[in-house]
């Protein structure tokens, strides 16, 4: 695959696919629901964080060396960056009530952690497809299955005294499984294209690393 | 010059052209948030100019319509107008709701409503907003008119207590 074609329709393509494909919720009407703008913040630190992994070299895709196409396929590369990685972070949050709160307060911390580790592409990459399968799994299988509607007398009667003991806080909206197919489908996707983003190579990449690592522990003068 | 970078030059063209055409077509679908593949290729269609509505089925829901069979034209109506994009269509629609809802004694406000929601669609479907329909059997002929009947059939005022209210006429 040469730059030209990853830059101008691969990575375009499978970036705002992820945006499309992540953005309907299928319940009783269906829904195409853009990032709020908490997971628009949330996709500025994802990218922060996949750029001092390493994994996307910016240079590569805006520089005055290229050519105004070359440049605007970048720019264009960039932008769907920020759109997909907020609206993966933005499936992966619940509807509604605790869960929604507990789970954006985690994302936002586990984005500041990992900017603070500093890892390289191939550690950003295993973190960020296990971190992203832990909480699919949580959202669409484990409060998906207790959230939905009972088809025994003892289901029902648990789910009762769970929406009481929560005071209705934990349970969700019901939604229809494709969602969730949509949403691996979109997760999986993500993390295609940004393994296929342009990166700055291994030696490179460890050497800001290094370079990272050693401003942040010498000591300042006063 | 070599062939490899006219061409690179040709894919990057053809790669932001359809980079735009695809985050449109997103950003339409998150501001019209279309409900069924109907809707969906009837306004992709309809942004071209090439949408149009079923004549049998708009036939059919007329001739319901005219005989008071409100239910059954709305059906033909749906099935004429799958899409939801025609703004004649759509003002029969709520028309049937304001004719099925409308009594002597008093109005269903819910059928009102329905009609009120209708009635905002289609006249946000008409060119510029004005939708007129030239039909000799309707009494209303403007979508504003239509809106206000319904809007006024909601509201509770002292004239609903009125008892010449029963010699009133639906229209």
């Amino acid at each position: 695959m040469t730059p030209a074609i990853r830059e101008a329709i691969v990575l375009p393509a499978a970036l705002l696919t992820v945006l499309l494909a992540g953005s309907i919720r299928i319940a009783q009407s269906t829904v195409f629901a853009p990032p709020s703008v908490f997971a628009l913040v949330l996709g500025l630190l994802l990218i922060r964080v996949i750029v001092q992994s390493g994994a996307l070299a910016p240079e590569q895709l805006l520089a005055n060396a290229r050519s105004a196409a070359a440049n605007l396929n970048g720019l264009a590369v960039l932008l769907a960056l920020w759109l997909a990685s907020a609206q993966v972070l933005a499936v992966l949050i619940p509807e509604s009530g605790l869960p929604r709160i507990v789970f954006a307060v985690f994302l936002l911390i586990l984005l500041i952690n990992t900017a603070a580790a500093a890892p390289d592409r191939v550690r950003l990459l295993r973190s960020l497809s296990v971190t992203f399968g832990a909480l699919f799994l949580l959202k669409f299988v484990v409060l998906r299955e207790l959230s939905a509607p009972g088809t025994s007398g003892l289901k029902r009667v648990l789910q009762a005294l769970l929406e009481g003991v929560t005071l209705g806080s934990l349970l969700q909206p019901p939604s229809h499984v494709a969602t969730s197919y949509l949403a691996l489908l979109s997760l999986g996707l993500f993390l295609v294209a940004v393994f296929l983003l342009p990166d700055r190579g291994l030696e490179r990449s460890e050497a800001l690393v290094k370079a990272d690592l050693q401003v942040r522990t010498t000591p300042t003068r006063r | 010059m070599s062939a490899a970078p006219r061409n690179d030059g040709a894919i990057r063209v053809a790669g932001l052209v359809f980079t735009v055409l695809y985050a449109t077509l997103i950003g339409w679908l998150f501001t019209g948030q279309p409900q069924t593949v109907a809707q969906i290729t009837g306004g992709l269609a309809s942004t071209i100019g090439a949408y149009s509505v079923d004549q049998q089925s708009l036939a059919d829901g007329l001739r319901f319509f005219r005989n008071d069979q409100f239910v059954e034209a709305r059906m033909a109506f749906a099935r004429a107008d799958p899409a939801i994009r025609d703004a004649r269509t759509q003002f029969y629609i709520a028309y049937s709701y304001y004719r099925q809802g409308w009594g002597r004694l008093y109005h269903d406000d819910a059928l009102y409503g329905e009609g009120l929601a209708v009635i905002d669609r289609a006249i946000a479907l008409a060119p510029a907003g004005r939708l007129v329909v030239e039909d000799e059997n309707l009494r209303i002929h403007s979508g504003e008119e239509l809106k206000a009947e319904l809007e006024a059939g909601r509201r509770r005022e002292a004239s609903d207590f009125n008892p010449m209210r029963v010699f009133r006429e639906r229209k």
